[in-house]
């Protein structure tokens, strides 16, 4: 088993003036080639855990480590090289065209004063190519469909040269299609590339099919990790998710059908 | 029947004229709002009438004991309000428009005289001759004052530019009362050319223009800050020195005292360059 | 190729500044001519210094903002300058140098107690409320100015109100020396924040998992900005709509990478006060406009023109 590039041990977090913990007692390793994602119901603490597992928070508790090294120790720039991010959200003010933005993911590794190399933009055309969106370099950002943008994004994040891909709900607002290319994107870039992945998603299902192990949170507390088959049990998840479910198994993984409710028979 | 129509129209005429005569008693207790008014009104023997002045009527020595009623841009009429008066004299501008209007709806009298320049100072002094019923004294100095408006200028033998501000420069122009004092001291007034009377100008043309002296309202016997500055001493007055500085209470205004300002103004600018009130030239000359 | 032109420009700006003028100087003389140097050329070159500065904070505070219609001026520093140069004036101050050292005070003041309000949510700079704060700022600013000016000796107050407009009058080898020592400093600091503000287009979370020290990047920036435009309010009074414009106009041919932008927004916005000083001074000669005035009047046609290229974009 290879050195884990991003680490969390017991990790207790509460945000200032709050009166309950964010996180508590979280751990989880992650280390290249493996696909983890982290699933919870709205306000278990997953965006949280991505900020302590960054150093954008430090824990009041336990340890996060990316690299072996505190993350709230590595600077900016440095962190940037090892580990690419698409968080959920961004808002890009000015109009720009895809290369353009592939290319500020090069940013960690120019130099002040320096110019963009050749190197630089072979990268970008590679994490283009890996993303399947070579096609729409020279396209404006506006003109394109969610599902392109996101590609553009994660494009992004691998022009950075990470070791590590951290994707924060990417799935959120796209149509089947997409979503599912976007995840078989991800999973070829740990197969085939051997990034290490951590996601934070909605999608039960689709966490299942395509990553290696997952971690359920409630409430900031985990509740299950490891293999799919092992964390969404039937039980599991209703207990989490407050909601009956059905389970099947399709190629191997569970999968969640909800079954429909009338409000009397809520526990 | 013609005569008797004559009779009735004479009669009518005459209670017309009495009645207006009743009307208009002299005035008893006046504020007035500008220096100039001020200076009229001692000068026509209805000095002892006024009753409230503005902080800058400084003129004569005994309109200092007069109460003021603040600075009068714009006018305070509450405390004008508390002088009683029976005439407020006001200079005929915007803002004075609208006090003139508030003090006539509280029944004050009000009367709005432009005194811009020379020519305005006959008919304002033959105004406030009416209202106070000192017409004879008042028709004297405006006689005056009309021959000083009508004189002929001498002619030119120097020239100026009356400086009001240094950043950005503002100059007098021909629509000014300092202009027509320049003129009749035999001065050219370098900006005579501009209608307005005051007008922002490039300091490079105050340069090109020339001028031997530049003028400045001033109280003080120091030239004014700007001499200092450098792209200031280009203009050649300021390296030598010619500044004509000129106490705002005497030159700034037009009054019973505009032919005395012209007078000194003539002095100085004749004594050779040399004038009372002129520095030593400043050291230096800016480098190319 | 484009740099060229906008060098040509330039070039062109500051010559006809030096060439057209109220006072006819011969062509022949311009050498020789005391105006041309020590009048002319001065001014000409504050004109370049002041506006390739004012364009350079413009582009800077409009990605530190976020806000495409942020200018240098938003920020309170107009206030400030204008409320410290009337203190000067109404305390009758004297020396040739009282006005600009009092209203760069003025704008310093501001800059701190606006800097001090962006701190409010904590130890992280909230663009927001340095908009926000910079306005309220600027309006308290201005209106003790007016209430000094209606209480004080008004004839004298009323004339800074004019120098507040904006004006090169001031101009010598003296504030042209100052201007050049002074302005190469903030202007190499934003120019070295050139990529992470380019980051910080994207949000200032993207922009941190780029690389981007966002927290130290939007202080410096900050501070360069509004201490450019503190030095430019101290010569030359509020000169508005460069720090505005001239960005948006080098964005339309540069785009948006700041190494480019930033030293396009010099030249262009040095080039347009020069020629807007020209204009300012020949258009209506021997009289002369406040070239705040003819800023605004070139700065909105344009303006209109691009707003309407922003929403078809």
């Amino acid at each position: 088993m290879t050195e884990p590039l991003l680490r969390l041990d017991g990790v207790r977090y509460r945000y200032p003036g709050a009166t309950s913990d964010a996180l508590q007692g979280v751990s989880l390793a992650i280390a290249p080639r493996e696909f983890h994602a982290v699933l919870g119901p709205n306000g278990s603490g997953k965006t949280t855990l991505v900020r302590v597992a960054l150093g954008s928070l430090t824990p009041l508790v336990g340890r996060a480590d990316i690299d072996r090294r505190p993350a709230s120790m590595w600077s900016r720039q440095d962190l940037a090289k090892l580990v690419g991010v698409v968080p959920q959200r961004e808002d890009n003010l000015f109009p720009q065209r895809v290369r353009e933005t592939v290319l500020l993911g090069r940013y960690p590794h120019l130099s002040l004063w320096g110019r963009e190399r050749a190197e630089d933009h072979d990268a970008v055309d590679r994490a283009l190519r890996a993303c399947d969106a070579a096609h729409l370099a020279d396209r404006w950002l506006w003109t394109l469909s969610g599902g392109e943008y996101q590609r553009v994004r994660v494009a992004r994040a691998l022009a950075q040269e990470p070791k590590l891909l951290v994707l924060d709900e990417p799935g959120m607002s796209l149509d089947l299609k997409h979503e599912m290319g976007l995840f078989e994107l991800v999973l070829g870039l740990v197969r085939e590339q051997g990034l290490g992945v951590l996601m934070i998603t909605h999608d039960l299902n689709l966490a299942a099919r395509f990553a290696d192990s997952l971690l359920l949170l409630e409430a900031g507390r985990p509740v299950a990790a490891g293999a799919p088959n092992d964390v969404l049990t039937q039980q599991t998840v209703e207990t989490v998710f407050s909601w009956p479910v059905a389970m099947q198994t399709v190629d191997g993984r569970p999968q969640m059908i909800p079954l429909r409710q009338p409000k009397e028979s809520r526990a | 029947m013609l005569r008797r129509l004559s009779v009735v129209v004479l009669v009518l005429f005459a209670c017309h004229t009495s009645a207006r005569r009743h009307e208009n008693p002299p005035a008893q207790r006046i504020v007035s709002l500008l220096p100039s008014f001020t200076e009229l009104l001692f000068a026509i023997g209805a000095g002892d009438r006024v009753v409230g002045r503005t902080q800058w009527c400084d003129y004569p020595p005994a309109a200092l004991s007069i109460p003021s009623v603040g600075d009068g841009l714009p006018p305070n009429i509450e405390a004008v309000m508390a002088r009683r008066p029976d005439l407020v004299v006001l200079y005929n501008a915007g803002p004075n428009v609208t006090a003139a209007k508030q003090l006539e709806r509280a029944g004050i009298q009000t009367v709005l005289i432009d005194v811009n320049r020379l020519e305005d100072l006959g008919p304002a002094t033959r105004t406030l001759g009416r209202l106070t019923g000192r017409e004879e004294q008042a028709e004297s100095l405006a006689i005056a004052l009309d021959s000083l408006a009508g004189r002929p200028p001498p002619p030119a033998t120097t020239s100026l530019a009356f400086v009001v501000w240094d950043n950005p420069p503002i100059i007098i122009g021909h629509g000014s009362y300092l202009d027509q004092l320049a003129t009749q001291a035999g001065a050219r007034n370098v900006f005579g050319d501009i209608a307005a009377p005051s007008a922002q100008v490039s300091l490079e043309t105050i340069v090109a223009r020339d001028p031997q002296w530049i003028a400045v309202l001033s109280d003080s016997a120091v030239p004014p800050a700007f001499a200092k500055r450098r792209e200031w001493r280009a203009v050649r007055a300021v390296r030598a020195g010619h500044f004509l500085l000129l106490p705002g209470s005497l030159f700034g205004r037009p009054g019973p005292r505009s032919g005395n300002a012209i007078q000194q103004l003539r002095l100085r600018l004749n004594r050779n360059g040399v004038g009372a009130q002129h520095a030593a030239p400043l050291h230096g000359t800016p480098s190319r | 190729m484009k740099w060229t032109l906008l060098a040509i420009v330039a070039v062109l700006a500051v010559a006809l500044s030096v060439v057209l003028g109220p006072a006819a100087v011969p062509l022949g003389e311009l050498l020789r001519s005391d105006i041309v140097w020590n009048l002319r050329a001065p001014r000409a070159l504050l004109a370049f210094l002041v506006g390739g500065s004012l364009g350079v904070a413009g582009a800077g505070l409009q990605a530190l903002v976020r806000n495409p219609l942020a200018d240098p001026f938003l920020l309170g520093l107009s206030g400030g300058a204008g409320l410290g140069a009337v203190i000067a004036i109404a305390l009758h101050l004297s020396g040739p140098w009282a006005l600009p050292i009092a209203a760069f005070i003025g704008a310093l003041a501001a800059l701190g107690l606006v800097y001090r309000l962006g701190l409010i949510g904590g130890a992280s700079l909230d663009p927001r409320i340095l908009l926000l704060g910079g306005v309220a700022i600027g309006a308290f600013a201005a209106a003790i100015t007016t209430a000094i000016v209606s209480l004080a000796d008004a004839a004298e107050l009323r004339n800074a109100f004019l120098w507040l407009w904006g004006g090169l009058s001031g101009a010598s080898w003296d504030s042209v020396l100052l201007v050049a020592l002074y302005a190469p400093i903030p202007l190499v600091v934003l120019l070295a924040a050139s990529r992470p503000l380019d980051l910080l287009a994207l949000g200032e979370e993207s922009a941190q998992y780029l690389g981007a020290d966002v927290e130290r990047v939007k202080r410096r920036v900050y501070l360069a900005a509004s201490l450019l435009t503190a030095v430019a309010v101290a010569v030359s009074g509020v000169i508005g709509f460069v720090g505005l414009v001239v960005p948006h106009m080098a964005r339309l041919t540069w785009g948006h990478r700041h190494r480019s932008l930033l030293p396009a927004a010099f030249l262009g916005g040095g080039a347009l006060l020069a020629f807007a000083d020209t204009l300012a001074r020949t258009v209506v000669a021997p009289r002369e406009l406040p070239v705040g005035v003819v800023t605004a009047l070139i700065g909105v046609p344009v303006f209109a023109f691009l707003l309407k290229r922003w929403t078809i974009a």
